[in-house]
């Protein structure tokens, strides 16, 4: 007897148990039983974007401050007519495209430096300088720029002993996009980095071989065959900049609001839950469109989570 | 410029920039927090520790703290189970509408934060469990899953199928097999997972500043409110805090499963 060890007993249970509550014939649905669960939590946001589309069709009534019984689509009509919402929607929409193109262009470097470095406490340092940032957090590091660029901040302190400045660094529009760039960059080398280590050095030694500079090789061999970490990269970092709260919040100093800034302030400044509801719905399907048009085209790329192909 | 030397120094100054520019608040919260003075200032006036000292006797920031703590403890032990299953059943089964669940499972990041962020609150308000913090953990879980997911999809792919059809062979029903030779196979991504699950859960904003009140705020949110009227270095202090964590993440990742598994090609 002392030859069949309690663990085994205890999964012997484990495993009668099992047997009762799941017939083995029923096994044909035991991934959909795994799925479950993570369907069910990502449920809750479907049910909440059913609850902000419930909450768009319904206007604000000014006499009593209650949301109207009666669905209307005044919301959108006043989301798609009102300037200043089509000014915050132009500011974030060319943002997003300025903090894309400058991120790619220093994350592609980086990420090609990164693979191809022969030393290895060299690549450490690259991912942890990466890393970093990453792991703390956006309202840490925003903290930090104001800091160093601040009224006060370091910067104007060390500029004002050359007897110069102090210059506003902050609370404007490229404050608010050098943010995003720096938010983004860690995001945008990770997505990359698994492109660029795809790309076979041989093919760069070949290209050089027959005569091209690096600057051709570049453009030619490993733009090229970099591009589906450049699709899962841009679409990252264009739809987490359009969409982003806390960087125009903090560097904008609540003068150059975004998308998101906006719809937080119908909710908590103006009460105005209606119209709240319509602009964020409004930014989801715009989010949503930019996303299948991509995923379309291209496939989910890089960012698929399912069986490897092989 | 088209010589190799060129390509290392055009590479290279593009480099720095980077570090420097990713480096620079992090570098610049640390040092602040050691400043003997009242406020900011270039050149620094002389190294203390007066602000920690003063971060320990504060309450509302230790409370935000461990309330931060409490979120992402809720949200990364609901992220286990319920990505570990999920990435298993996605790296092994041919399921039916593969395409339509991978869609589906990814609108956590398709859908913008803010969308998500108040559809939560609607649905949480509605529920009336609005003002607790449990709610606040589930929010991270749900918003950040696909990360759990995808670190064990991309454990589970590297496990050969052929050593559970093997321990099966061998006598071992479904549950041991599981239990002895597919969920060791997957531990290193459960691992990767549920530590990005946690520091992600730790330092998250939006969501947290959309469904706490002022009686429950968590860190980011209790910083974010502070930084908005005076800047003082004890808000250095206990971002310090948020750092020490990062490295310590950083630490734990690159032991584990190391660094380097983000450079690896799909």
């Amino acid at each position: 007897m002392r030859a069949y060890p309690l663990t085994w007993r205890l999964l012997d249970v484990l495993e009668t148990g099992l047997e009762k509550v799941f017939p083995r014939r029923l096994a044909g649905i035991t991934p959909y039983l795994m799925l479950a669960p993570a369907v069910l939590l990502v449920g809750l946001l479907v049910l909440g974007l059913f609850q902000v589309a419930d909450g768009s069709l319904r206007t604000l009534d000014t006499t009593t401050f209650l949301m109207s019984e009666s669905y209307s689509l005044d919301n959108f009509r006043r989301a798609l007519s009102e300037p200043l919402f089509r000014n915050v929607a132009v500011k974030s929409f060319a943002g997003s495209l300025i903090v894309t193109a400058m991120t790619l262009v220093l994350a592609l470097p980086y990420a090609y430096v990164m693979v191809r470095t022969k030393s290895a406490a060299l690549r450490k340092i690259l991912l942890i300088a990466l890393f970093l940032p990453f792991f703390i957090g956006q309202v840490v590091r925003a903290y930090g720029w104001l800091i160093i660029l601040g009224n006060q901040g370091l910067v104007n302190e060390a500029l004002s002993f050359l007897g110069i400045g102090p210059f506003r660094l902050i609370y404007n529009y490229p404050a608010v996009l050098f943010g995003l760039i720096q938010y983004m960059l860690p995001f945008a080398v990770l997505m990359l980095a698994p492109a660029v280590t795809a790309i076979p050095e041989e093919t760069e030694a070949a290209a050089e071989s027959l005569g091209a500079n690096w600057i051709q090789t570049f453009i030619h061999v490993v733009l090229p065959m970099a591009r589906p970490g450049f699709v899962g990269a841009g679409l990252v970092v264009m739809t987490l900049s359009l969409t982003d709260f806390a960087i125009p919040a903090i560097l904008g100093g609540g003068s150059q609001d975004f998308i998101a800034n906006a719809i937080y302030d119908q909710f908590f400044r103006t009460s105005d839950q209606g119209l709240g509801a319509t602009l964020a719905l409004l930014l989801v399907a715009a989010g949503s469109t930019l996303v299948a048009i991509v995923f379309a085209l291209v496939g989910t790329g890089t960012l698929q989570m399912g069986r490897a192909k092989q | 410029m088209t010589t190799a030397r060129g390509k290392t120094i055009f590479l290279w100054t593009l480099v720095m920039i980077s570090v420097v520019v990713l480096s620079a608040p992090t570098l610049v919260v640390l040092g602040a927090s050691f400043t003997a003075g009242n406020m900011i200032t270039f050149p620094p006036q002389g190294l203390s520790l007066k602000w920690y000292a003063s971060i320990a006797q504060a309450t509302d920031l230790r409370e935000a703290f461990l309330r931060s703590l409490y979120v992402a403890l809720i949200c990364t032990l609901v992220a286990i189970p319920v990505g570990t299953l999920a990435g298993i059943a996605l790296a092994k089964y041919a399921v039916r509408f593969e395409k339509a669940l991978q869609i589906y499972l990814l609108l956590p990041f398709t859908i913008p934060l803010i969308g998500s962020g108040i559809g939560l609150m609607l649905i949480f308000g509605n529920a009336g469990i609005l003002g607790q913090l449990w709610p606040v953990g589930i929010a991270c879980c749900v918003i950040n899953l696909p990360f759990m997911i995808w670190a064990v999809t991309a454990s589970a792919g590297s496990l050969d199928p052929d050593l559970e059809l093997a321990a099966a062979n061998c006598g071992a029903p479904p549950l041991q097999t599981f239990l002895l030779v597919t969920l060791p196979a997957v531990t290193p991504g459960v691992i990767t997972g549920s530590l990005l699950m946690f520091i992600l859960a730790l330092n998250e904003f939006l969501v947290s500043l959309l469904l706490v009140d002022a009686r429950i705020v968590t860190l980011p949110v209790q910083i974010y409110n502070s930084i908005r009227s005076i800047i003082t270095p004890d808000l250095a202090a206990i971002s310090v805090v948020f750092i020490g964590c990062a490295a310590l993440a950083i630490t734990i990742l690159d032991r584990l499963v190391g660094l380097d598994v983000f450079l690896k090609s799909k």
